[in-house]
């Protein structure tokens, strides 16, 4: 059978909406952020950098454990949204695509810096003398000029986010139709006793989507480059 | 008009400027970082000064004072930058276009065709812009920033990055800009052969400091100006009549120039390296310079490592000649020398007025 089972479609679907969603929602903060490291000089800009980059390097276990405790049923943050808002975070497809966010942003952010450091600032500077305010300026020229860089981090974060495991199972467990992803699946599946076909399967998916993503952001990488 | 006090500390030395330029096209002269970039960037609004007040006309850009600075977007100052900045990433006519589109139809001066005409960009229109020469691109930065319908045009050495030959292909265009838009221009380089082909009005800049402002004729020779043009090369400049178009008179001798697009009877300067000039003692025979003007050995000065002949030709000229050529043809102060100028390195300077 090549075409996935009703099970398998949802937790694609899934992967899939958290991925998107996770590089939607990163996207706005990564552009001011390796805008503000590629541009600004100012007291406390290696701490910001190595706390943008922490995610990197922590275990994601840590990072989703964290989470909960800011935004579980009774972290700070969880109480509020919940309490003013209504919103669930924790335990639900929202706190996945919160952590995938989280672990992906680093890649994102010094995707979009590097591409930023290479737009040389005197184009901006010259758009201003053109009559152009700063934020047209920075959109029109900047931004412009760094697309393919910002192209790339965003795949690479989407990649990322179809892997993201340790994170996600710490903060918002596995809940099927909720927040089983792709490893997620996975994992449930090897753990059964006879789901070893079925793991293999999602596997095999696993193993495109992410190869398709590379490969998407390895080509816009050599076009920029020409 | 241009006003401009202003103060601005820099790493190495103080920028203090208090000058009014009235003229339609002013030259800042000055040697590499006297504070020539600085001061157009002060007047662009890419740099704040530290105090003062920079107006043009009934319009203030900036004043410490009153706290008022205009950001550049709204001073409407058209910037020529040495490297041209042209927009890698849009088609020369995006480029061209970039800066009128801000504008309101009522602010719109000139109509993007006419000055793509006068700049001569129609072919290159959907060109992008690496895919141009250094010339072509210096045009069409030019051409981007006239269509902002600007106050007033500074340019930052936007020749020095091209030869000679371009240069002497977009001067042109230039003098075009000066005298068919009739925008006013700061006009800002280290070379002044390509100044006075544009403008006798020079100030003239050494480290952050005016040393001289007015007439290049009449500034030339003071003591503290001098040594800052021989040091860049002195231009030896005579006031000479048009009889053709690539003849000039000066003093009953008829002297060739590169063709030159001025009227007979015009009285203009032109301008000569003190290196472009041959001293020999006597009239040679078969050579292929035109030009040779006899005179006397009035002195002979040496500054920064180089040794000046001055000869008085009925104006004084300064011939840059080597130590041995000094002992080996015996040049004394008094004897009689001709010097001898090569038709292409005669610089076509402005009107005498």
């Amino acid at each position: 059978m090549i075409f996935p089972t009703p099970e398998e479609y949802t937790v694609l679907v899934l992967s899939l909406k958290v991925g998107l969603l996770c590089v939607v929602i990163s996207l706005p903060f990564a552009v001011l952020l390796g805008w503000v490291l590629a541009r600004k000089n100012f007291r406390g800009k290696l701490i910001l950098d190595g706390l943008c980059h922490l995610p990197l390097v922590l275990p994601p276990v840590v990072v989703g454990y964290l989470l909960l405790l800011l935004l579980g049923r009774r972290g700070f943050l969880g109480q509020i949204l919940s309490d003013w808002f209504g919103v669930q975070v924790a335990f639900t497809w929202r706190g996945a695509v919160l952590a995938a966010a989280v672990v992906g942003f680093p890649l994102m952010l010094r995707a979009v810096r590097l591409a930023i450091e290479s737009v040389d600032p005197r184009l901006e500077r010259a758009a201003r003398t053109l009559g152009a305010n700063p934020l047209r300026a920075f959109f029109s020229i900047t931004l412009r000029l760094a697309t393919p860089g910002v192209l790339v981090g965003s795949l690479l974060t989407f990649a990322r986010s179809l892997g993201e495991f340790g994170a996600t199972i710490t903060f918002v467990s596995n809940i099927a139709g909720e927040t089983r992803t792709l490893p997620l699946a996975i994992f449930t599946y090897i753990n059964q006793p006879d789901g070893e076909a079925a793991a293999a399967r999602l596997v095999l998916l696993s193993i495109i989507l992410s190869l398709g993503a590379l490969i998407a952001s390895e080509a816009i990488a050599r076009k920029m480059k020409n | 008009m241009l006003t401009l006090c202003v103060h601005r500390q820099l790493a190495e030395f103080n920028l203090e400027i208090d000058v009014t330029c009235a003229y339609p096209v002013t030259a800042i002269f000055g040697p590499s970082g006297c504070g020539k970039t600085t001061l157009l960037n002060l007047i662009s609004g890419l740099m704040r000064p530290d105090s003062g007040q920079i107006s043009i006309d009934d319009t203030i850009l900036f004043h410490a004072e009153k706290g008022i600075d205009l950001p550049p977007e709204k001073r409407r100052i058209g910037h020529v930058f040495q490297d041209d900045l042209l927009f890698p990433h849009l088609t020369v006519r995006q480029n061209l276009l970039y800066g009128y589109q801000f504008l309101a139809p009522s602010e719109r001066k000139f109509h993007p065709d006419t000055i793509i005409d006068l700049l001569e960009l129609n072919t290159l229109l959907d060109r992008n812009p690496n895919l141009l020469s250094g010339g072509e691109r210096q045009r069409v930065a030019l051409g981007r920033a006239i269509l902002t319908s600007p106050r007033l045009l500074v340019m930052d050495e936007p020749l020095t990055a091209l030869d000679q030959e371009l240069k002497d292909r977009i001067m042109p265009y230039l003098r075009h800009i000066r005298t068919d838009l009739g925008i006013p221009m700061l006009y800002v380089s280290h070379a002044i052969g390509e100044i006075l082909q544009l403008t006798g009005q020079v100030i003239v800049l050494n480290r952050g400091q005016v040393l001289a402002h007015g007439d290049f004729f009449s500034i030339a020779h003071q003591p503290k100006i001098l040594p800052l043009l021989e040091a860049h090369g002195f231009e030896n400049v005579l006031p000479v009549e048009v009889i053709a178009s690539n003849r000039v008179q000066y003093n009953n001798q008829t002297l060739h120039i590169p063709p030159c697009d001025r009227a007979p009877g015009t009285h203009i300067f032109i301008g000569i390296r003190a290196n472009d000039i041959i001293l020999c003692q006597q009239r040679p025979a078969g050579l292929s310079i035109r030009n040779a003007l006899p005179g006397r050995i009035l002195d002979i000065v040496e500054t920064h490592g180089r040794r000046l002949v001055y000869i008085d030709v009925g104006k004084r000229l300064a011939a840059e000649v080597t130590p041995e050529a000094i002992r080996e043809l015996a040049l004394t102060i008094g004897d009689p020398v001709i010097c001898l100028i090569k038709t292409h390195a005669i610089r076509i300077g402005p009107d005498v007025s």
